[in-house]
């Protein structure tokens, strides 16, 4: 187990564990945004630099995806560090100015604005980083939304900008996106759920109970085609809404017989 | 000729007979037209050449043994298209198509050299009847490029007899994989994409890493404005990158390869499927190579024009058809490439120099460079210089001799300003470091890098903060989009230079653009981010009068930029003739006969009609 000292505080990972991995279990806070834990790294972001001491010279790189195979030395609060963190952190800002999700990080990065003006496009303050597209492949299994476009025509976007057919309106993409641009809208009078910006609809399963919408009726089909369970009494409780649910259980707990202690 | 010729050869033994017979059947008097067809020679036309040369053969009915072939590129691209004629090396430039019958007549059938079709020295008006008399070629030293221009490239059996498939056996059968990387490691060769990395470990690297299959791949993805030396190669020797990496392979174990070739290069991709063909079928390809129990396969796979994927990391997922795009490699190829298999990749030029590194050893290539870039470097020398062309040149060589030498100075009798060397990621260099070294890390001293071999000679005339916003530029639209500082810090510099060559620039733009390169520098994911700002910091460094002649003067020293300079008639010049008033699409021109003209300034929108039109040069820019 190699020994990482980040700021001086010295923890002991897994070999081949990230620099971000690391300075978690140090309690060391390091600003991300295109990472998330259940989907690959991409390090596209570049907002978790950090600087690693390379014998008489440090080079700065991304924490998320700096594999520790060896005792290093890492500074996260080295003035180089903060300044290149800062620096893509006023690059962003000047892309997504009216992300409120984007302005608390920098806040909490020490960055009050950026000096910048707004020269690239985007996509209701879309800063690209990928997490959605990642979700969608790599959990969700749908890849219905992909990158379209190249250097600052870059967009997310479902195949040729319409809804796609592959979307099963599970939302795992605005769940993701770190800066509030994915939304989910429903449509009650249509029985729909919208993801948008991609335009993207799916039929919603309403709660047998209340009416509540519950999930996109894709999503229980996978759902059921996953766990395997194909008894009736599960199918009924994934056609009830969480509330629902949990009535009645509590419903049930209640009216069963009490078991003696024998 | 033996039984042997166009079969599978199974030993060294079969190759050398073949090879003797081959070169038996060329000493007999037969005599060779060699057209170019390179990229420059067949944009004027030299293809048509090569077919009344053939034509021309045909009807011949003299004793004398004719063959016409194309091969490829000579280097001399100015004075293209190039006919040699062999035996005796006669050097024809700038044959047109009347030229043909006469050559035909002239020298190939009666040996007499048709004068005015030599090349001619400018300054001393010496005709050079072989190419070892043209300056040019003097200061050269041609290793990758030797038998560029001798050779049919499209045909096996020129190669073999030119002495081509004698370091693949020699390497098969008397050497083991560590003394191939040992010999590669003496000679000294690193990497000639641009990155200048060891190449023998890399190799080294690769074959001691854990996994298999193992992949060598060759980097012929040239994309580079101006640049053509890896297309010259594919195009005019194409069996030198396969045995080279035939070599390679061996050396690192592995038995698949790749060619990623750009799909603008249909010529590459069409010359080197035939030598892979060709090389198959005699065995030097495929299964059991020469009967050494050794296998490898070659594919080709074309790339679809963007130019981050001569980036490593992006051609290979551009190879895997996922979309070219570089990943961090904090985890190296060689160790997890294409595929997750350890990978080799090495550009077309450093497969070409493999074979004579094994043939004529690894001290001989390590005599030739400076200290720690050692062998030649191919650089297409374009731009405002009398000789533009592919030029081989020993490292070490200094700029001005490349320019003033080989280039033939500076076009028109202009002054040089400065070279731009390394491709879009490269630098300026200016005139008082042109006895600067051409060496790996002399270039990245002086702010600039050897790169893959573009050189870009600029005059006077040229405005350094416009070149500045033409890289820059370039590598914005090329940048794939996928990291922050990149797509976003490009896009910025961008536009401050856009606005200081508007003459909207602000006190301050210089330091701003110095801040975004630092952070494009540190922080960018792959090459392309990292190196981005050298073009804008170069021209600072070294041009920073003209930044801030654009911003606090608002004024274009190189009249470059339009709206930061003024037209002007020269008085004494003008000779009242009337063009420019004429022409003048907003009347800002007034005068009479004999009267000379004045522009006036208010009404002037500075299209420049008057100064292209002006058959006297009287307007002037100032």
């Amino acid at each position: 187990m190699p020994t990482v000292t980040i700021d001086g505080c010295k923890v002991r990972v897994k070999k081949n564990a990230t620099v971000l991995d690391a300075a978690k279990k140090a309690g060391i806070w390091i600003p991300t945004l295109c990472y998330h834990p259940a989907v690959s790294c991409d390090a596209s972001c570049r907002i978790c630099m950090v600087e690693l001491e390379r014998g008489d010279w440090r080079q700065l790189v991304t924490a998320c995806n700096y594999p520790v195979r060896e005792d290093i030395v890492v500074y996260v609060s080295s003035e180089r560090a903060q300044q290149a963190r800062r620096g893509v952190m006023e690059l962003l800002l000047a892309r997504a100015p009216e992300s409120e999700e984007l302005k608390a990080l920098a806040e909490r990065m020490g960055v009050k604005e950026t000096h910048y003006p707004k020269v690239t496009e985007s996509q209701r303050n879309c800063i690209l980083c990928g997490l959605c597209v990642r979700v969608c492949e790599e959990i969700i299994g749908q890849s219905a939304i992909g990158f379209a476009g190249r250097g600052v025509d870059r967009t997310v976007a479902a195949p040729f900008r319409q809804p796609s057919d592959d979307c099963i309106g599970c939302g795992a993409c605005a769940v993701v996106c770190p800066v509030g641009t994915i939304k989910l809208r429903i449509h009650k009078d249509q029985q729909e759920v919208e993801i948008s910006p991609f335009k993207s609809r799916a039929k919603l399963l309403l709660c047998r109970q209340c009416g509540a919408p519950v999930v996109s009726v894709q999503v229980s089909e996978q759902v059921m085609g996953k766990v395997g369970l194909d008894c009736e009494e599960f199918r009924e409780r994934v056609r009830l809404c969480p509330k629902c649910r949990k009535l009645q259980s509590a419903a049930q707990l209640a009216s069963a017989p009490i078991r003696k202690k024998q | 000729m033996t039984k042997l010729c166009g079969k599978r050869l199974n030993n060294h033994e079969e190759l050398e007979l073949v090879r003797e017979d081959l070169l038996k059947h060329r000493n007999s008097g037969t005599k060779s037209v060699c057209v170019c067809v390179g990229p420059g020679c067949a944009a004027k036309g030299a293809n048509r050449l090569y077919e009344l040369f053939c034509e021309a053969v045909r009807q011949s009915d003299s004793k004398v043994k004719v063959e016409a072939k194309s091969v490829g590129c000579h280097g001399l691209c100015e004075c293209g298209p190039i006919i040699l004629i062999q035996p005796g090396d006669i050097f024809y430039q700038r044959v047109e198509e009347p030229d043909v019958a006469e050559i035909f007549r002239e020298t190939v059938l009666s040996d007499r050299i048709v004068e005015r079709l030599l090349h001619e020295d400018p300054s001393t008006g010496e005709k050079a009847r072989s190419p070892d008399e043209i300056p040019f070629y003097k200061a050269q030293n041609r290793i990758a490029l030797a038998y560029n221009g001798l050779i049919d490239p499209a045909n096996i059996e020129d190669y073999i007899a030119a002495g081509g498939y004698t370091a693949l056996p020699k390497a098969l059968t008397t050497m083991t994989s560590e003394e191939i990387i040992a010999e590669v490691e003496l000679a000294g060769l690193r990497g000639r994409g641009g990155g200048g990395f060891p190449t023998a470990r890399k190799w080294r690297s690769c074959r001691e890493s854990d996994g298999s299959p193992k992949y060598v791949i060759c980097n012929g993805d040239e994309g580079d404005p101006g640049a053509f030396m890896d297309r010259a190669i594919m195009e005019g020797n194409p069996h030198s990158v396969i045995e080279g990496m035939v070599i390679g392979a061996y050396a690192i174990g592995s038995s698949q390869g790749y060619i990623y070739v750009r799909n603008e290069y249909p010529l590459s991709v069409e010359r080197l499927k035939e030598a892979i063909e060709q090389a198959r079928q005699w065995g030097f390809l495929g299964e059991d190579i020469l009967g050494s129990s050794f296998s490898f396969n070659i594919r080709i796979n074309r790339g679809g024009g963007a130019f981050v994927c001569g980036e490593s990391t992006a051609l290979m997922a551009s190879l895997e058809g996922r979309t070219g795009e570089p990943r961090a490699k904090y985890v190296h190829t060689v160790e997890s490439g294409f595929r997750g298999k350890p990978t080799n990749l090495n550009n077309v030029e450093t497969w070409t120099n493999i074979p004579p590194i094994i043939n004529r050893g690894g001290e001989w290539f390590a005599g030739i460079g400076t200290e720690k870039s050692k062998g030649t470097k191919v650089f297409s020398l374009v731009g405002n210089v009398v000789n533009t062309g592919l030029v081989e040149v020993p490292m070490g060589i200094t700029l001005r001799r490349i320019i003033d030498e080989i280039g033939g100075g500076v076009r028109d009798g202009k002054r040089f300003k400065a070279v731009q060397t390394g491709g879009p990621s490269g630098g300026c260099i200016p005139s008082e470091h042109l006895d600067a070294r051409v060496d790996f890390d002399e270039l990245t001293k002086l702010g600039s890098m050897m790169g893959s071999g573009g050189m870009i000679v600029m005059d006077e005339g040229t405005c350094m903060v416009r070149v500045a916003r033409y890289f820059t530029e370039f590598l914005q639209k090329e940048s794939c989009g996928k990291c922050t500082p990149c797509r976003e810090g490009l896009a910025q510099m961008l536009h401050i230079l856009n606005r200081i060559t508007r003459g909207e620039g602000d006190v301050g733009d210089i330091e701003e653009l110095g801040v975004l390169a630092e952070l494009l520098e540190g922080t960018a994911l792959c090459a392309l981010g990292k190196t981005a700002a050298n073009p804008v910091l170069s021209t600072i460094r070294y041009f920073r009068d003209e930044y801030d002649a654009h911003i606090l003067d608002r004024h274009c020293p190189a009249k470059e930029c339009r709206g930061l300079f003024r037209y002007e008639i020269d008085a004494e010049a003008c000779k009242a003739c009337g063009i420019c008033l004429k022409n003048c699409p907003e009347d800002a021109i007034t005068g009479e006969k004999e009267v000379p003209h004045v522009i006036n300034q208010e009404k002037c929108t500075l299209c420049g009609i008057c100064w292209e039109k002006c058959p006297f040069t009287a307007v002037l820019k100032v």
